[in-house]
């Protein structure tokens, strides 16, 4: 090799050992690079779903504070206690002698409602003072009969929201179904 | 060209038609949802099914066709029960009694429903007897079918099939 072709050698070398660093390192950069961006990109994907669930709570809330506001809301709930002399069918409310809810119950909700559940039946608005509720329970009773049994409260509304809960459970010495309405304080 | 153009878009409105692929309006929406009494005596609610690919039949007993899908659709249940896909039945007639006797008659496996007051089939639009919806997994009408001719059982399995691969 003549001392002119020795720069040309050099610059070769130089850029073999440049490419050379460079492919070396490249299959290291994407693996852990791809690795880290999709771990990135899940971790963002779940920030935002997380996001929006807190989001759709605080929708749901404002809501409800908007649509019936503490001092004339109205509740009402239900629950059963035990349930082996009345299958509950369906639940009719009625508030101050209009119909407000008529609940159909399927089988799984039965089936929560006697492991413990309470279900909000009903939310509504009502003016402070004294209202009247009757609540229609339909189903089936003992011997598979045909059920339909009312209940009835009158209460007083005041400033605060106000809810009542309808209980359904056995009297166990009448062999009977007991339907309770009660207030909650 | 605008002869062929005229003549291609009556073939396929004919084809449309008989193919039944008319009310694409509630496509890719969420179903409304409903609980409807049974004719066995059993509440149903739709949302309850959320998970599972589900087959709304809207239908009646004095309407003929209907009584022909519903014969369709039962041999369809018994086959695919097992791989997820469910039917229910809503029938807008008058009376109880009516929707029992017709769907003993047909001998229909899945619950069949009674639409007390018309809201469901007000809910759904339902314009023409019989109407299909095919809800998916998530919840979303994803085809609908008014009218029926024999076979188009198929067209459903079909889309079905599509929808519990999804």
């Amino acid at each position: 090799m003549s001392k002119r072709h020795w720069p040309i050698f050099f610059l070769l070398l130089s850029s073999a050992v440049a490419f050379a660093q460079d492919d070396s390192a490249a299959p290291e950069f994407t693996v852990a690079a791809i690795d880290n961006q999709s771990r990135t990109l899940d971790e963002q994907v779940q920030d935002l779903k997380k996001l929006a669930v807190d989001l759709n709570r605080d929708l749901f809330l404002l809501e409800e504070e908007l649509l019936f506001p503490a001092n004339t809301q109205v509740a009402v709930f239900v629950s059963m206690d035990v349930g082996e002399f009345f299958a509950l069918d369906s639940v009719e409310i009625k508030l101050d002698d209009k119909d407000v809810t008529n609940y159909l119950y399927t089988e799984r909700e039965v089936d929560a409602l006697l492991r413990g559940g309470v279900q909000r039946v009903f939310v509504g608005n009502l003016r402070a003072g004294e209202h009247e509720l009757v609540a229609m329970f339909t189903g089936g009773g003992t011997h598979d009969r045909d059920y339909r049994r009312g209940a009835s409260v009158v209460f007083d509304k005041g400033i605060g929201p106000k809810f009542i809960e309808l209980t359904i459970s056995d009297r166990e010495n009448k062999l009977q179904p007991e339907f309770i309405i009660r207030e909650w304080d | 060209m605008q002869h062929i153009g005229r003549r291609l878009f009556l073939t396929l409105l004919a084809v449309g038609g008989l193919t039944g692929i008319v009310n694409a309006e509630l496509a890719d929406t969420p179903a409304p949802d409903f609980v409807l009494k049974s004719v066995s005596g059993n509440n149903y609610r739709l949302s309850e099914y959320r998970g599972q690919v589900v087959l709304v039949s809207f239908w009646a007993s004095w309407c003929g066709e209907c009584r022909s899908q519903l014969e369709g659709l039962a041999a369809l249940y018994e086959r695919y029960e097992g791989a997820g896909l469910e039917m229910l039945a809503v029938s807008l007639d008058r009376e109880q009694s009516q929707v029992s006797d017709a769907a003993r008659a047909i001998g229909v496996g899945f619950p069949t429903l009674h639409d007390v007051g018309g809201d469901v089939g007000e809910q759904y639009d339902v314009r023409k007897l019989p109407y299909v919806v095919l809800i998916d997994r998530d919840g979303t009408i994803r085809s609908e079918y008014t009218g029926y001719r024999r076979g188009q059982e198929d067209q459903y399995l079909q889309r079905a099939r599509e929808l519990l691969a999804e």
